[in-house]
């Protein structure tokens, strides 16, 4: 079963992956988790910031090992400094 | 929890102190706690210029909604407020504006505390200092209860 999910990055993730969405496709579903193993490959640098990332889907916060269904919007979030 | 009435904002432009508050005045208050916070010029002997805000905006609204929510199950809140600049803020002009009003002023501070808060752990927005010297960082928060 094909998945395909967005992406989005940003403030210093999206500067470092120079991208504000990446359409992403794979074969079976994956965690969250096994997402961010993916985009490290294609973005070693992104790798400091694991410890400090957290995963929202469809707007909404999510642990790492939820499971990704297709047409999901993804973001990376890192610590946030509103106000 | 009875409905109560909030107004959850981001926009590109000045906020206006004096729109909020013709929004908490209520016959119902008998306390407004408005909470401002401005960009600072001098942080730890740097200079900013600016800052520059950027937000995740469909989630931000919703979180900021969601937090409005919880501040009126836990308080007897009348009106509430949340108001965040995006785009460049000035320097000493208002980033955000966090608003509450209630019957009695201790739960109109314990409220408005609370929100600007839990605003800076769990809102997706970010801001960048601009520095006198050219730098430019963006600030990571959140990841503590300090008061910057």
């Amino acid at each position: 079963m094909n998945c395909q999910v967005d992406v989005l990055f940003f403030s210093l993730l999206r500067d470092l992956v120079g991208e504000e969405r990446v359409a992403l496709r794979f074969a079976s579903p994956i965690s969250g988790a096994e997402l961010l193993d993916r985009l490290e490959v294609a973005y070693p640098r992104m790798a400091a910031y694991r410890p400090v990332t957290r995963l929202a889907v469809n707007l909404e916060y999510v642990d790492l090992d939820t499971l990704l269904s297709d047409g999901d919007e993804v973001a990376l979030i890192t610590p946030v400094s509103g106000g | 929890m009875s409905k109560k009435q909030s107004w959850c904002l981001l926009q590109d432009t000045p906020l206006s102190i004096e729109e909020a508050l013709a929004f908490l005045q209520t016959p119902a208050a008998g306390g407004i706690d408005l909470f401002v916070g401005t960009t600072r010029q001098w942080t730890r002997g740097e200079e900013t210029l600016r800052l520059e805000y950027e937000a995740y905006e469909p989630m931000a609204l919703k979180e900021m909604e969601r937090l409005a929510e919880a501040a009126c199950a836990r308080w007897p809140v009348e009106r509430v407020c949340l108001l965040h600049r995006l785009g460049v803020v000035p320097i000493s002009e208002a980033s955000v504006l966090i608003g509450v009003a209630t019957p009695h002023r201790a739960d109109a501070f314990a409220a408005c505390r609370f929100l600007i808060d839990q605003l800076k752990l769990t809102v997706p927005i970010w801001k960048r200092e601009v520095y006198a010297d050219g730098r430019t960082e963006w600030v990571q928060g959140g990841v503590s209860n300090s008061s910057e």
